[in-house]
């Protein structure tokens, strides 16, 4: 039995449903994170988790008990909000412990604990101040310390990184990780930032429209989404989706990708997915990563399958670490990534090799994937 | 060349019409100042004046030998109708009115904004709207309903007298304005407080929801405390309605001990002793006005801020 459990939830304001059936579990410990649009459903999710929502049907059971119809004090959660919401008029010190207080913890106690939670997230300098004489990483610090003095069952966090610069936002996931990695909490996290849930998450739910596209690891997630838009929404740069149809070749199937002005692409497949044969001279969408769409010399040298083609260069993006090509295949612009020091000219012709055992088919009625 | 020449020629044009444009629109300012403030700097200078003094002299002259026997007689000697003991018991009338109305309608109109915007309830909506509608009700067309709602309530009290030995305040008549104003109140109070909690952030509720405070623990320990401007304003805006009220109280309170401070200013001016004693008259009138204006010296710079930020979201 996992430690937090899901059942059925759904979710419904006056007329318009918002959860729509939300089946998710997490093992002790597990770091959950929920990912997904603005708009999707992932932070009223998180909402009923605490509840600060209703729920209209389902149930939501942690370590066994059913916490369903219990006031947000009693579920043993603690939260970290997305504006951090602390408290403008008390100190710092004040802000951590006021959950003790109301549950009537005596002051001793209470500064004991206060003083713990400082030295982990180092904010012991700055209990005596007011929110408002604090930075973005510092209040963020608190709004953690806040959560973490109760020793809570679960941790829910609501967009915790989103309010801070680029910079500190690495440095604060980096943190969060850690402390999940020396504390093992059982975590859940709300995040419209795939890298964010790509790196922090031992688990990932896609969320769309009210629904879970896909529940798995993140590994899962990236190299095996189940349908079009995991695929789209999941990866940085995203993958490339180009229309394709399927042919023969010998008496391998093969995948056809259409050329501006020059005949079409024939990628013979050795293990197409056994789905594919029913598709046979019907468009189908081709997913292929940048990182499996890349120069022969920097391809992966132990994958099993690669073809390649004579691709022409549109775009040359040097990233510093890495090359971006893009070319246009299927009608379609297509990232090619390739190793920095790749000698590529935009306008020219050039070999890319297609790692075709990572390359993914999609249904296009459906969006559905091809297995 | 020309072309060069102008943009400067109009430059040090547009610097003389700026200074003029200065000129009329200060001088305007200062006239109207004045012209406001003529009243208050006559009875200001007739208070501290002698009864010969006023008779004799110029209107706006600074008094000749400033006295302040005036305001002495009207704090402890003037009469008031037929008692003579100045105006001061009717001062603490006023003020035992006021402090426990303002009190009461703020908080009220506090508990109704925190519930409003942030216990949101089906319908709440509508009684806000309601709320509202009570801000533009005239105050004439409730003096004949409210005259007979107290007359039931003094009644009551009565009763209340006879069977349990005290009647509860009811029947009271500095009860009864505390009454009256209290329920004008609600619904500006209530508007105050529903639009400044409406950009308080929500999430600060839920936070301490969460850490397992109560709805009034949340009330007193989060929501209260981070009011000062709104409050600030609510304070100042029904202190001083409710001070300078005069048809409620004369209404209400307008014969006996327990009149307000409006209704025996009134008094003090229409009772008749041979001559009309203007420097009393003024310095009661000035000492009437005095909380007011204090309120407004002590807590003014917050009225401004409270208004914008119930406006201004942010």
């Amino acid at each position: 039995m996992a430690f937090l459990e899901i059942d059925g939830l759904r979710k419904r304001f006056g007329q318009v449903e918002i959860l729509k059936g939300i089946d998710v579990e997490l093992e002790k410990g597990g770091f959950l994170v929920l990912v997904g649009p603005s708009g999707c459903g992932k932070s009223t999710l998180l909402n009923t988790i605490a509840g600060l929502e209703t729920i209209t049907s389902g149930e939501i059971r942690v370590d066994g008990r059913t916490i369903n119809d219990l006031h947000p004090s009693k579920r043993d959660i603690a939260m970290v909000f997305q504006s951090y919401a602390l408290y403008p008029n008390m100190t710092v010190a004040g802000n951590i412990s006021f959950g003790m207080e109301m549950r009537g913890v005596p002051a001793a106690e209470r500064q004991k604990a206060i003083d713990k939670v400082a030295k982990v997230l180092q904010i012991g300098h700055l209990l005596q101040r007011k929110p408002s004489q604090l930075s973005g990483g510092q209040r963020q610090r608190v709004a953690m310390g806040r959560a973490l003095v109760r020793d809570p069952k679960l941790f829910l966090f609501d967009e915790p990184l989103s309010n801070l610069d680029a910079k500190l936002r690495v440095d604060m996931r980096i943190e969060i990780k850690r402390l999940h990695a020396t504390t093992g909490t059982t975590i859940v996290y709300v995040t419209h930032d795939q890298i964010e849930a790509m790196t922090l998450a031992t688990k990932i739910a896609v969320m769309r429209d009210g629904e879970v596209q896909q529940f798995g690891t993140p590994a899962e997630i990236y190299n095996n989404p189940t349908n079009l838009f995991v695929a789209d929404f999941m990866g940085s740069p995203a993958m490339n989706l180009i229309p394709a149809t399927i042919g023969t070749s010998g008496n391998a199937l093969s995948v056809v990708l259409q050329r501006e002005a020059r005949e079409p692409i024939n990628l013979p497949m050795a293990n197409a997915p056994a789905g594919l044969s029913a598709f046979q001279g019907k468009p189908i969408i081709f997913g292929v990563r940048p990182e499996a769409l890349t120069d022969p010399e920097g391809a992966e040298r132990n994958a099993s399958h690669i073809a390649t083609a004579d691709c022409h260069i549109e775009v040359v993006e040097p990233a510093g670490s890495d090359t971006f090509a893009v070319t246009n295949l299927g009608g379609r612009g297509v990232v090619a990534r390739l190793r920095a020091d790749a000698n590529i000219q935009p306008g020219t012709s050039t070999p890319l090799a297609f790692n075709l055992t990572k390359a993914v088919f999609f249904d296009p009625a459906t969006e559905t994937r091809i297995r | 060349m020309s072309a060069v020449t102008t943009p400067a020629r109009n430059a040090s044009g547009g610097m003389n019409v700026k200074t003029l444009n200065r000129i009329v629109i200060y001088g305007l300012l200062a006239l109207f100042a004045l012209f406001y403030l003529m009243p208050l700097f006559v009875m200001l200078v007739t208070s501290f004046k002698t009864m010969d003094e006023i008779q004799n002299g110029n209107m706006l002259a600074l008094p000749k030998a400033p006295t302040f026997d005036p305001w002495l007689k009207a704090w402890g000697e003037t009469c008031v109708g037929l008692t003579c003991a100045g105006i001061k018991g009717y001062f603490w009338n006023s003020i035992k009115m006021v402090v426990p109305a303002v009190l009461i309608s703020t908080m009220l109109g506090a508990l109704n904004g925190y519930v409003l915007t942030k216990w949101r309830f089906r319908g709440a909506t509508l009684v806000f709207g309601l709320m509202l509608f009570a801000c533009f009700i005239p105050f004439q067309s409730v003096l004949l309903p409210m005259a007979t709602i107290l007359g039931s309530l003094g009644r009551f009290g009565v009763t209340l007298q006879n069977a349990t030995g005290t009647s509860f305040g009811l029947g009271n008549p500095t009860v009864n304005l505390v009454f009256v104003h209290v329920v004008y109140g609600i619904g500006f109070t209530t508007l105050f407080f529903r639009n400044y909690y409406e950009a308080f952030p929500t999430e600060l509720v839920k936070a301490a929801q969460v850490d397992g405070a109560s709805f009034f623990q949340i009330f007193r320990r989060i929501m209260l405390p981070n009011s000062m401007p709104i409050f600030v304003v609510t304070v100042i805006y029904q202190f001083t309605n409710i001070w300078n009220d005069f048809l409620f109280a004369s209404a209400y309170a307008g014969t006996g001990d327990s009149m307000p401070m409006t209704v025996a200013l009134n008094n003090v001016v229409n009772t008749s002793t041979g001559v009309v004693e203007y420097n009393v008259n003024m310095a009661a009138a000035m000492i009437a006005a005095l909380p007011t204006l204090l309120v407004y010296v002590l807590a003014g710079r917050y009225f401004v801020r409270g208004l914008m930020a119930g406006a201004v979201k942010g």
